[in-house]
């Protein structure tokens, strides 16, 4: 290991050793937020990240919570849970996986469309959502060829291939989501309830195989959402404020005594 | 002579009292714009980022970690889509002391992007996108019109009046009930409300009562400010 590789992974040890409490606090300096997803059926594997365990015993269809990761390049591999990284061949790798910071974004372990392991890194859209709006991004990893995304029967997403992916924004609520193959009404995932929050993302994956099974795994990413424009809020001027009845009297009154006492004043004085 | 200067001077004197005293005793003593301390000071920072206590850690955690040698275990949870979780929708809220006592309904935004507020005065909408009444964290935000041409005051015309200490009481529609006092009451000219802060998804719980104040602009049928209540968790 080189002395630059070290002083890496010492860094990413310690931004792990952070990330479990002091997330939000670093979101916005040199660090990136990294989540992992499994979506490689049937296989728990023991993710590396440049040369250091990162995730022991990953199970498939799972996926972590965000980790806040030093801004930087990554050489990422996953490996049959439990086996040795130094004799064993890791079963996908990606090598310098460069992490921008202040960058959200998930590194998907997945399957191509021919059933190769293979780790995809996606940058995750944090932008704010309009108010009252809700973001879904649909990605397919499956060993799949291109399907076509559908939201209560409708297409959202047409002809995505593995590992493309579609972002769209739409009202919020409980969708039923479902995969066909592109063109066709024949369902390769699905149907399945999806909650679609308003002001989040909510980030849909295709995964599996013909072997294994195909499913659908979700990724939410709060904290992106709009307030409202304004709070509008009567149209009568019923409760304009205005000086009181009594208190205009009682001063018109007292103008009234005072430019009678001072008459009488210069008419005494006269 | 005498007594013939004393009468005029008399005059003068309960002149100025009546002329210049009671309008300055009413604007001294009617009820301000607002109540407690700024409540852009009391919701500051809730739309933003955690503060930062942590951060010093910054610089001790790769130590830590060098001398440790070890890595912390990464939470990792199943993928599966979740049913969303679901709380009660508030429908009623009460303010006791300002004679408020009104049906809420759920609302959300206008094409425009401002927030829906329901057309009947006596009602309150409630921002379903945000936090509701009881949520563990971030601001519930109740707004209501503050009158209407035709209907007259709205429910929510007493609030400001709103004193610092009032209990306001907000029922849900499992029968269920959270108990709020009032920390805060200003005015803001729409263009200044700290709309992010008062609409906060996190951050303390609170809840946030919104009408409409200030000078009546007649051209445009509206209202210039907007009255803003805080109110905390008893």
């Amino acid at each position: 290991m080189t002395p630059l590789r070290r002083t890496l992974v010492l860094g990413a040890a310690g931004a792990f050793a952070l990330g479990a409490f002091a997330a939000p606090a670093l979101a916005a300096e040199d660090t990136a937020t990294v989540s992992v997803l499994h979506a490689v059926p049937g296989v728990p594997v023991d993710v590396y990240a440049n040369g250091e365990e990162l995730i022991p015993d990953f199970q498939p269809g799972t996926l972590t919570d965000p980790l806040q990761l030093p801004a930087g390049s990554y050489d990422l591999a996953i490996y049959p849970a439990g086996s040795d990284p130094a004799t064993t061949q890791p079963a996908a790798s990606a090598d310098d996986v460069t992490v921008p910071a202040g960058a959200n974004a998930t590194i998907a372990a997945h399957l191509t469309p021919d059933g190769t392991p293979v780790l995809t890194p996606y940058v995750n859209d944090t932008s704010p959502v309009a108010a009252g709006q809700a973001r879904v991004t649909v990605r397919h990893t499956a060993a799949a060829p291109a399907v076509d995304v559908r939201a209560n029967g409708q297409v959202i997403a047409p002809g995505l291939t593995n590992p493309g992916e579609a972002t769209l924004e739409t009202a919020p609520g409980t969708v039923s989501a479902d995969v066909v193959l592109a063109g066709t009404d024949t369902v390769a995932i699905g149907p399945a309830d999806l909650t679609l929050a308003e002001g989040t993302s909510t980030i849909v994956y295709a995964w599996g195989s013909q072997d294994a099974g195909y499913q659908l795994a979700v990724q939410t990413i709060e904290g992106t959402h709009s307030s409202p424009s304004g709070v509008p809020g009567g149209s009568a001027g019923l409760v304009e404020p205005s000086v009181p009845l009594p208190v205009v009297g009682a001063t018109v009154l007292g103008m009234v005594v005072l430019g009678l006492g001072a008459r009488r004043l210069t008419a005494a004085r006269d | 002579m005498r007594s013939e200067v004393r009468l005029p001077v008399l005059l003068v004197v309960l002149g100025v009292l009546l002329g210049v005293g009671v309008p300055t005793a009413w604007l001294l003593t009617r009820p301000g714009t607002s109540e407690g301390p700024p409540v852009a000071e009391v919701v500051a920072g809730s739309s933003g980022p955690a503060a930062s206590p942590s951060r010093g850690s910054d610089a001790a955690g790769p130590e830590q970690a060098g001398s440790g040698g070890s890595l912390p275990s990464v939470t990792a949870r199943p993928a599966t889509p979740q049913p969303a979780e679901t709380r009660p929708d508030p429908t009623r809220l009460t303010v006791p002391a300002l004679g408020i006592d009104a049906p809420v309904d759920a609302v959300g935004v206008e094409p425009d992007g401002t927030m829906t507020i329901p057309e009947d005065v006596s009602r309150v909408g409630w921002y379903r996108f945000g936090p509701a009444p009881g949520a563990p964290e971030g601001s519930a935000v109740l707004a209501g019109h503050v009158d209407d041409a035709e209907q007259g005051l709205g429910a929510l015309s007493p609030l400001s009046e709103a004193s610092v200490g009032d209990q306001v009481q907000v029922t849900d529609a499992a029968g269920g009930s959270t108990t709020w006092q009032v920390v805060a009451r200003e005015e803001f000219s729409k263009q200044s409300v700290p709309l992010a802060d008062l609409f906060a998804r996190s951050g303390p719980p609170r809840l946030v009562l919104i009408t409409c104040g200030g000078p009546f602009l007649a051209d445009i049928r509206s209202y210039q400010d907007n009255v803003v209540v805080i109110a905390e968790p008893v």
